[in-house]
Protein backbone atom coordinates (compact mmCIF):
# COMPACT_ATOMS: atom_id res chain seq x y z
CA UNK A 1 0.00 0.00 0.00
CA UNK A 2 1.25 3.45 -0.91
CA UNK A 3 2.20 5.83 1.88
CA UNK A 4 -0.64 8.32 2.28
CA UNK A 5 1.84 11.22 2.36
CA UNK A 6 3.19 10.18 -1.02
CA UNK A 7 -0.19 10.72 -2.66
CA UNK A 8 -0.45 13.69 -4.98
CA UNK A 9 -3.07 16.38 -4.39
CA UNK A 10 -4.97 15.08 -7.40
CA UNK A 11 -4.96 11.53 -6.01
CA UNK A 12 -6.29 12.80 -2.69
CA UNK A 13 -9.02 14.74 -4.49
CA UNK A 14 -10.01 11.60 -6.33
CA UNK A 15 -10.43 9.84 -2.99
CA UNK A 16 -12.40 12.79 -1.64
CA UNK A 17 -14.68 12.43 -4.66
CA UNK A 18 -15.44 8.95 -3.33
CA UNK A 19 -16.36 10.54 0.03
CA UNK A 20 -13.28 9.17 1.74
CA UNK A 21 -13.14 11.20 4.96
CA UNK A 22 -9.52 10.23 5.62
CA UNK A 23 -8.58 11.75 2.28
CA UNK A 24 -10.35 14.99 3.23
CA UNK A 25 -8.43 14.98 6.50
CA UNK A 26 -5.20 14.61 4.53
CA UNK A 27 -6.23 17.47 2.29
CA UNK A 28 -6.94 19.57 5.39
CA UNK A 29 -3.56 18.78 6.92
CA UNK A 30 -1.84 19.72 3.70
CA UNK A 31 -3.75 22.87 2.78
CA UNK A 32 -5.10 24.35 6.03
CA UNK A 33 -2.05 26.61 6.73
CA UNK A 34 -1.86 28.25 3.27
CA UNK A 35 -5.64 28.64 3.03
CA UNK A 36 -5.88 30.01 6.55
CA UNK A 37 -3.07 32.49 5.83
CA UNK A 38 -4.93 33.77 2.76
CA UNK A 39 -8.31 33.94 4.52
CA UNK A 40 -6.83 35.70 7.57
CA UNK A 41 -5.24 38.28 5.29
CA UNK A 42 -8.67 39.02 3.79
CA UNK A 43 -10.95 39.03 6.87
CA UNK A 44 -8.28 39.73 9.56
CA UNK A 45 -10.46 38.41 12.43
CA UNK A 46 -9.12 35.07 13.70
CA UNK A 47 -12.47 33.45 14.57
CA UNK A 48 -14.05 34.52 11.29
CA UNK A 49 -11.03 33.22 9.39
CA UNK A 50 -11.27 29.85 11.14
CA UNK A 51 -14.99 29.66 10.48
CA UNK A 52 -14.40 30.37 6.78
CA UNK A 53 -11.59 27.81 6.58
CA UNK A 54 -13.87 25.22 8.10
CA UNK A 55 -16.60 26.15 5.61
CA UNK A 56 -14.16 25.82 2.73
CA UNK A 57 -13.61 22.15 3.56
CA UNK A 58 -17.33 21.57 4.04
CA UNK A 59 -17.83 23.10 0.58
CA UNK A 60 -15.14 20.84 -0.89
CA UNK A 61 -16.98 17.86 0.62
CA UNK A 62 -20.36 18.99 -0.69
CA UNK A 63 -19.28 20.29 -4.08
CA UNK A 64 -16.51 17.86 -4.99
CA UNK A 65 -18.38 17.02 -8.20
CA UNK A 66 -17.65 20.59 -9.35
CA UNK A 67 -13.91 19.93 -9.35
CA UNK A 68 -12.50 19.43 -12.83
CA UNK A 69 -10.61 16.13 -12.80
CA UNK A 70 -9.48 16.75 -16.37
CA UNK A 71 -7.28 19.72 -15.49
CA UNK A 72 -6.62 18.44 -11.94
CA UNK A 73 -5.45 21.82 -10.63
CA UNK A 74 -6.06 21.26 -6.92
CA UNK A 75 -3.92 24.13 -5.68
CA UNK A 76 -5.48 26.94 -7.73
CA UNK A 77 -8.97 25.51 -7.23
CA UNK A 78 -8.65 25.49 -3.44
CA UNK A 79 -6.93 28.88 -3.23
CA UNK A 80 -9.57 30.48 -5.47
CA UNK A 81 -12.37 28.80 -3.53
CA UNK A 82 -10.99 30.05 -0.20
CA UNK A 83 -10.48 33.55 -1.58
CA UNK A 84 -14.01 33.69 -3.05
CA UNK A 85 -15.50 32.56 0.27
CA UNK A 86 -13.51 35.03 2.30
CA UNK A 87 -14.30 37.94 -0.05
CA UNK A 88 -18.00 37.01 0.08
CA UNK A 89 -18.00 37.07 3.90
CA UNK A 90 -16.02 40.33 3.91
CA UNK A 91 -18.47 41.99 1.52
CA UNK A 92 -21.50 40.81 3.51
CA UNK A 93 -19.91 41.98 6.78
CA UNK A 94 -19.23 45.35 5.18
CA UNK A 95 -22.92 45.67 4.35
CA UNK A 96 -22.68 45.04 0.63
CA UNK A 97 -26.03 43.93 -0.81
CA UNK A 98 -25.56 40.42 -2.16
CA UNK A 99 -28.04 37.69 -3.08
CA UNK A 100 -28.91 35.08 -0.46
CA UNK A 101 -26.21 32.44 -0.04
CA UNK A 102 -27.79 29.37 -1.61
CA UNK A 103 -26.34 26.32 -3.33
CA UNK A 104 -26.98 27.94 -6.72
CA UNK A 105 -25.28 31.14 -5.58
CA UNK A 106 -22.35 29.10 -4.33
CA UNK A 107 -21.99 27.32 -7.65
CA UNK A 108 -22.26 30.56 -9.58
CA UNK A 109 -20.07 32.87 -7.50
CA UNK A 110 -17.96 30.84 -5.06
CA UNK A 111 -16.94 27.65 -6.85
CA UNK A 112 -13.95 28.51 -9.09
CA UNK A 113 -14.35 28.39 -12.84
CA UNK A 114 -10.86 27.59 -13.99
CA UNK A 115 -9.77 27.62 -17.60
CA UNK A 116 -10.09 24.24 -19.32
CA UNK A 117 -6.49 24.72 -20.51
CA UNK A 118 -4.95 25.54 -17.14
CA UNK A 119 -1.71 23.85 -16.11
CA UNK A 120 -2.10 21.59 -13.06
CA UNK A 121 -0.46 22.83 -9.85
CA UNK A 122 0.29 20.91 -6.67
CA UNK A 123 1.06 22.54 -3.33
CA UNK A 124 4.46 20.86 -3.05
CA UNK A 125 5.56 22.35 -6.39
CA UNK A 126 4.11 25.78 -5.67
CA UNK A 127 5.93 26.09 -2.33
CA UNK A 128 9.20 25.84 -4.21
CA UNK A 129 8.25 29.01 -6.12
CA UNK A 130 7.89 31.12 -2.95
CA UNK A 131 11.16 33.03 -3.51
CA UNK A 132 10.36 33.76 -7.15
CA UNK A 133 6.94 35.16 -6.28
CA UNK A 134 8.36 37.34 -3.48
CA UNK A 135 11.04 38.61 -5.84
CA UNK A 136 8.54 39.35 -8.62
CA UNK A 137 6.23 41.18 -6.20
CA UNK A 138 9.20 43.15 -4.86
CA UNK A 139 9.95 44.43 -8.34
CA UNK A 140 6.54 46.16 -8.63
CA UNK A 141 6.10 49.82 -7.67
CA UNK A 142 4.33 50.57 -4.38
CA UNK A 143 1.31 51.94 -6.28
CA UNK A 144 1.07 48.77 -8.37
CA UNK A 145 1.38 46.58 -5.28
CA UNK A 146 -1.27 48.62 -3.51
CA UNK A 147 -3.89 48.36 -6.25
CA UNK A 148 -3.20 44.66 -6.57
CA UNK A 149 -3.64 44.23 -2.84
CA UNK A 150 -6.86 46.25 -2.74
CA UNK A 151 -8.23 44.15 -5.54
CA UNK A 152 -7.07 40.66 -4.54
CA UNK A 153 -7.18 40.81 -0.75
CA UNK A 154 -9.66 43.69 -0.38
CA UNK A 155 -12.17 42.30 -2.88
CA UNK A 156 -12.71 45.79 -4.27
CA UNK A 157 -13.91 46.40 -7.80
CA UNK A 158 -12.57 49.18 -10.05
CA UNK A 159 -15.07 51.75 -8.82
CA UNK A 160 -14.36 51.07 -5.15
CA UNK A 161 -10.61 51.32 -5.67
CA UNK A 162 -11.10 54.53 -7.66
CA UNK A 163 -13.21 55.95 -4.81
CA UNK A 164 -10.67 54.96 -2.17
CA UNK A 165 -7.70 56.37 -4.09
CA UNK A 166 -9.67 59.28 -5.50
CA UNK A 167 -8.58 58.57 -9.04
CA UNK A 168 -10.57 57.84 -12.24
CA UNK A 169 -11.83 54.30 -12.82
CA UNK A 170 -9.95 54.09 -16.11
CA UNK A 171 -6.70 54.82 -14.29
CA UNK A 172 -7.42 52.02 -11.80
CA UNK A 173 -8.13 49.68 -14.67
CA UNK A 174 -4.89 50.47 -16.46
CA UNK A 175 -2.84 50.33 -13.23
CA UNK A 176 -4.24 46.88 -12.42
CA UNK A 177 -3.56 45.62 -15.92
CA UNK A 178 -0.01 46.98 -15.97
CA UNK A 179 0.74 45.67 -12.47
CA UNK A 180 -0.56 42.21 -13.29
CA UNK A 181 1.23 42.17 -16.65
CA UNK A 182 4.53 43.13 -14.98
CA UNK A 183 4.09 40.45 -12.34
CA UNK A 184 3.54 37.81 -15.00
CA UNK A 185 6.61 39.01 -16.87
CA UNK A 186 8.81 38.93 -13.75
CA UNK A 187 7.64 35.45 -12.77
CA UNK A 188 8.22 34.20 -16.32
CA UNK A 189 11.71 35.71 -16.34
CA UNK A 190 12.52 34.05 -13.03
CA UNK A 191 11.69 30.57 -14.44
CA UNK B 1 -11.67 39.00 -31.61
CA UNK B 2 -9.56 41.85 -30.21
CA UNK B 3 -6.74 39.90 -28.56
CA UNK B 4 -5.39 42.83 -26.53
CA UNK B 5 -8.85 43.63 -25.21
CA UNK B 6 -9.46 40.04 -24.23
CA UNK B 7 -6.10 39.86 -22.41
CA UNK B 8 -6.88 43.06 -20.50
CA UNK B 9 -10.28 41.73 -19.49
CA UNK B 10 -8.76 38.39 -18.44
CA UNK B 11 -6.43 40.18 -16.01
CA UNK B 12 -9.34 42.04 -14.43
CA UNK B 13 -11.52 38.93 -14.29
CA UNK B 14 -8.82 36.94 -12.51
CA UNK B 15 -8.53 39.71 -9.94
CA UNK B 16 -12.30 39.65 -9.58
CA UNK B 17 -12.83 43.31 -10.37
CA UNK B 18 -14.63 43.37 -13.71
CA UNK B 19 -17.45 45.84 -14.16
CA UNK B 20 -20.83 44.41 -15.25
CA UNK B 21 -20.31 45.69 -18.81
CA UNK B 22 -16.83 44.14 -19.03
CA UNK B 23 -18.21 40.87 -17.64
CA UNK B 24 -20.71 40.75 -20.51
CA UNK B 25 -18.00 41.52 -23.07
CA UNK B 26 -15.71 38.81 -21.72
CA UNK B 27 -18.56 36.32 -21.61
CA UNK B 28 -19.31 37.06 -25.27
CA UNK B 29 -15.63 36.54 -26.15
CA UNK B 30 -15.59 33.18 -24.35
CA UNK B 31 -18.75 32.16 -26.14
CA UNK B 32 -17.10 32.91 -29.50
CA UNK B 33 -14.99 29.84 -28.74
CA UNK B 34 -11.80 28.72 -30.42
CA UNK B 35 -9.95 32.04 -30.60
CA UNK B 36 -10.34 32.79 -26.89
CA UNK B 37 -6.94 32.57 -25.14
CA UNK B 38 -7.90 29.88 -22.62
CA UNK B 39 -4.26 29.04 -21.97
CA UNK B 40 -3.48 32.64 -21.02
CA UNK B 41 -6.51 32.72 -18.73
CA UNK B 42 -5.19 29.57 -17.05
CA UNK B 43 -1.72 31.10 -16.65
CA UNK B 44 -3.15 34.22 -15.00
CA UNK B 45 -5.37 32.14 -12.71
CA UNK B 46 -2.32 30.19 -11.58
CA UNK B 47 -0.27 33.38 -11.16
CA UNK B 48 -2.83 35.10 -8.95
CA UNK B 49 -3.19 31.93 -6.86
CA UNK B 50 0.55 32.14 -6.16
CA UNK B 51 0.25 35.55 -4.45
CA UNK B 52 -0.49 34.12 -0.95
CA UNK B 53 2.94 32.45 -1.05
CA UNK B 54 4.44 35.86 -0.28
CA UNK B 55 2.49 36.04 3.00
CA UNK B 56 3.86 34.90 6.32
CA UNK B 57 2.38 31.48 7.01
CA UNK B 58 -0.20 31.33 9.83
CA UNK B 59 -1.83 28.27 11.40
CA UNK B 60 -5.43 27.77 12.49
CA UNK B 61 -6.34 26.49 15.99
CA UNK B 62 -5.63 22.80 16.39
CA UNK B 63 -9.23 22.02 17.37
CA UNK B 64 -10.55 23.46 14.10
CA UNK B 65 -10.11 20.10 12.39
CA UNK B 66 -12.44 18.47 14.93
CA UNK B 67 -14.98 21.27 14.50
CA UNK B 68 -14.82 20.78 10.73
CA UNK B 69 -15.26 17.02 11.20
CA UNK B 70 -18.35 17.73 13.32
CA UNK B 71 -19.76 19.96 10.55
CA UNK B 72 -19.18 17.21 8.03
CA UNK B 73 -20.91 14.74 10.35
CA UNK B 74 -23.90 17.06 10.56
CA UNK B 75 -24.31 17.14 6.79
CA UNK B 76 -24.01 13.35 6.40
CA UNK B 77 -27.71 13.06 5.48
CA UNK B 78 -27.26 15.69 2.78
CA UNK B 79 -24.27 13.80 1.36
CA UNK B 80 -26.12 10.48 1.59
CA UNK B 81 -29.05 12.01 -0.28
CA UNK B 82 -26.64 13.27 -2.93
CA UNK B 83 -25.01 9.84 -3.31
CA UNK B 84 -28.44 8.17 -3.44
CA UNK B 85 -29.60 10.65 -6.07
CA UNK B 86 -26.51 9.85 -8.13
CA UNK B 87 -27.20 6.13 -7.78
CA UNK B 88 -30.84 6.68 -8.71
CA UNK B 89 -29.72 8.50 -11.85
CA UNK B 90 -27.55 5.55 -12.75
CA UNK B 91 -30.26 2.93 -12.05
CA UNK B 92 -32.71 4.05 -14.79
CA UNK B 93 -29.88 3.84 -17.31
CA UNK B 94 -29.12 0.30 -16.15
CA UNK B 95 -32.84 -0.52 -16.23
CA UNK B 96 -33.17 0.72 -19.80
CA UNK B 97 -30.17 -1.43 -20.76
CA UNK B 98 -31.65 -4.46 -18.98
CA UNK B 99 -35.07 -3.89 -20.57
CA UNK B 100 -33.55 -3.59 -24.04
CA UNK B 101 -31.54 -6.75 -23.36
CA UNK B 102 -34.64 -8.63 -22.21
CA UNK B 103 -36.59 -7.32 -25.22
CA UNK B 104 -33.82 -8.68 -27.43
CA UNK B 105 -33.94 -11.99 -25.57
CA UNK B 106 -37.71 -12.16 -25.98
CA UNK B 107 -37.36 -11.36 -29.67
CA UNK B 108 -34.78 -14.12 -30.06
CA UNK B 109 -37.01 -16.54 -28.14
CA UNK B 110 -40.01 -15.53 -30.23
CA UNK B 111 -38.02 -16.03 -33.43
CA UNK B 112 -36.77 -19.37 -32.12
CA UNK B 113 -40.30 -20.49 -31.24
CA UNK B 114 -41.57 -19.18 -34.57
CA UNK B 115 -38.89 -21.21 -36.31
CA UNK B 116 -39.88 -24.36 -34.42
CA UNK B 117 -43.55 -23.80 -35.25
CA UNK B 118 -42.62 -23.07 -38.86
CA UNK B 119 -40.57 -26.24 -38.99
CA UNK B 120 -43.42 -28.27 -37.46
CA UNK B 121 -45.91 -26.78 -39.89
CA UNK B 122 -43.43 -27.42 -42.67
CA UNK B 123 -43.05 -31.05 -41.63
CA UNK B 124 -46.82 -31.40 -41.38
CA UNK B 125 -47.24 -29.80 -44.78
CA UNK B 126 -44.59 -32.12 -46.19
CA UNK B 127 -46.30 -35.18 -44.72
CA UNK B 128 -49.58 -33.88 -46.01
CA UNK B 129 -48.02 -33.31 -49.40
CA UNK B 130 -46.52 -36.79 -49.40
CA UNK B 131 -49.89 -38.22 -48.50
CA UNK B 132 -51.35 -36.11 -51.29
CA UNK B 133 -48.70 -37.43 -53.58
CA UNK B 134 -49.62 -40.94 -52.54
CA UNK B 135 -53.29 -40.29 -53.17
CA UNK B 136 -52.37 -38.79 -56.47
CA UNK B 137 -50.56 -41.94 -57.51
CA UNK B 138 -53.18 -44.25 -56.07
CA UNK B 139 -56.22 -42.60 -57.52
CA UNK B 140 -54.41 -41.52 -60.63
CA UNK B 141 -56.07 -38.09 -60.54
CA UNK B 142 -55.27 -36.23 -63.73
CA UNK B 143 -55.97 -32.81 -62.14
CA UNK B 144 -53.13 -33.24 -59.68
CA UNK B 145 -49.75 -33.21 -61.27
CA UNK B 146 -46.97 -35.22 -59.69
CA UNK B 147 -45.09 -32.11 -58.60
CA UNK B 148 -47.98 -30.09 -57.24
CA UNK B 149 -47.86 -31.10 -53.60
CA UNK B 150 -44.09 -30.50 -53.50
CA UNK B 151 -44.56 -27.22 -55.20
CA UNK B 152 -46.82 -26.17 -52.36
CA UNK B 153 -44.29 -27.29 -49.80
CA UNK B 154 -41.59 -25.60 -51.79
CA UNK B 155 -43.48 -22.29 -51.76
CA UNK B 156 -43.99 -22.59 -48.06
CA UNK B 157 -40.32 -23.25 -47.60
CA UNK B 158 -39.42 -20.26 -49.69
CA UNK B 159 -41.41 -17.98 -47.41
CA UNK B 160 -39.94 -19.55 -44.32
CA UNK B 161 -36.41 -19.63 -45.66
CA UNK B 162 -33.88 -19.02 -42.85
CA UNK B 163 -32.96 -15.33 -42.82
CA UNK B 164 -30.42 -15.29 -40.08
CA UNK B 165 -28.25 -17.40 -37.87
CA UNK B 166 -30.94 -17.78 -35.25
CA UNK B 167 -33.29 -19.25 -37.80
CA UNK B 168 -30.59 -21.56 -39.11
CA UNK B 169 -29.78 -22.60 -35.58
CA UNK B 170 -33.45 -23.24 -34.89
CA UNK B 171 -33.70 -25.37 -38.05
CA UNK B 172 -30.69 -27.43 -37.07
CA UNK B 173 -31.87 -27.86 -33.49
CA UNK B 174 -35.40 -28.88 -34.56
CA UNK B 175 -34.02 -31.38 -37.06
CA UNK B 176 -31.67 -32.74 -34.43
CA UNK B 177 -34.46 -33.11 -31.89
CA UNK B 178 -36.65 -34.90 -34.44
CA UNK B 179 -33.74 -37.16 -35.33
CA UNK B 180 -33.15 -37.86 -31.65
CA UNK B 181 -36.81 -38.87 -31.17
CA UNK B 182 -36.62 -41.22 -34.17
CA UNK B 183 -33.31 -42.71 -32.98
CA UNK B 184 -34.76 -43.33 -29.52
CA UNK B 185 -37.76 -45.15 -30.96
CA UNK B 186 -35.53 -47.31 -33.17
CA UNK B 187 -33.27 -48.23 -30.25
CA UNK B 188 -36.29 -49.16 -28.12
CA UNK B 189 -37.67 -51.31 -30.91
CA UNK B 190 -34.33 -53.08 -31.45
CA UNK B 191 -34.04 -53.72 -27.71
CA UNK B 192 -37.54 -55.14 -27.54
CA UNK B 193 -36.86 -57.40 -30.57
CA UNK B 194 -33.56 -58.61 -29.11
CA UNK B 195 -35.21 -59.46 -25.78
CA UNK B 196 -38.01 -61.23 -27.60
CA UNK B 197 -35.75 -63.31 -29.86
CA UNK B 198 -32.96 -64.24 -27.43
CA UNK B 199 -33.85 -63.83 -23.80
CA UNK B 200 -37.46 -65.04 -23.83
CA UNK B 201 -36.39 -68.65 -24.65
CA UNK B 202 -33.78 -68.63 -21.95
CA UNK B 203 -36.24 -67.32 -19.40
CA UNK B 204 -38.74 -69.96 -20.49
CA UNK B 205 -36.18 -72.77 -20.17
CA UNK B 206 -35.01 -71.40 -16.85
CA UNK B 207 -38.60 -71.48 -15.57
CA UNK B 208 -38.99 -75.09 -16.75
CA UNK B 209 -35.78 -76.22 -15.06
CA UNK B 210 -36.85 -74.57 -11.81
CA UNK B 211 -40.12 -76.50 -11.99
CA UNK B 212 -38.25 -79.83 -12.61
CA UNK B 213 -35.84 -79.15 -9.79
CA UNK B 214 -38.70 -78.53 -7.39
CA UNK B 215 -40.32 -81.86 -8.35
CA UNK B 216 -37.02 -83.72 -7.98
CA UNK B 217 -36.42 -82.21 -4.56
CA UNK B 218 -39.89 -83.27 -3.44
CA UNK B 219 -39.32 -86.87 -4.64
CA UNK B 220 -35.97 -87.07 -2.86
CA UNK B 221 -37.57 -85.74 0.30
CA UNK B 222 -40.29 -88.45 0.17
CA UNK B 223 -37.72 -91.23 -0.43
CA UNK B 224 -35.64 -90.01 2.49
CA UNK B 225 -38.70 -89.98 4.72
CA UNK B 226 -39.60 -93.60 3.70
CA UNK B 227 -36.04 -94.75 4.41
CA UNK B 228 -36.06 -93.19 7.86
CA UNK B 229 -39.38 -94.85 8.69
CA UNK B 230 -38.15 -98.26 7.43
CA UNK B 231 -35.04 -98.04 9.63
CA UNK B 232 -37.17 -97.16 12.63
CA UNK B 233 -39.47 -100.20 12.19
CA UNK B 234 -36.58 -102.66 11.51
CA UNK B 235 -35.06 -101.79 14.87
Amino acid sequence: MADSNSLTDAEIMLKVAGYDSKALEQLYDRYAPILYTLIKKIVTDKDTAEEILSEVFVTVWRQIDQFDFKTNNVYTWLITLARNKAIDVLNRNNGKLLPEYTEDYEREHIIPKLSPEIEALELADVLNKKDKIEKALGSLTDAQKYVLELSYYGGMDQGEIAGKLNIPTMTVKSKLQVAFGNLMQKVSEAK
Amino acid sequence: MDKKKSLDLIKLEVLGCLSDKDKENLQAMKAEGEEFPWRVLGDYQNLIANLPLALELKYPASDLKDKTAMKLYNIRDQIKAKVDAKKAQQVPVQLVEEISESVETIEVQEKFEENIITEQVEVEEKVFAEVGEGIHFNVNDSNLSKEEPFKFVSNFKEKSEPENLFRQKADIETKESLKAVVDKEVVEKITRDYIKSHLEREIESLGKSVKNNRLLSFILFVISLILILALYFIR
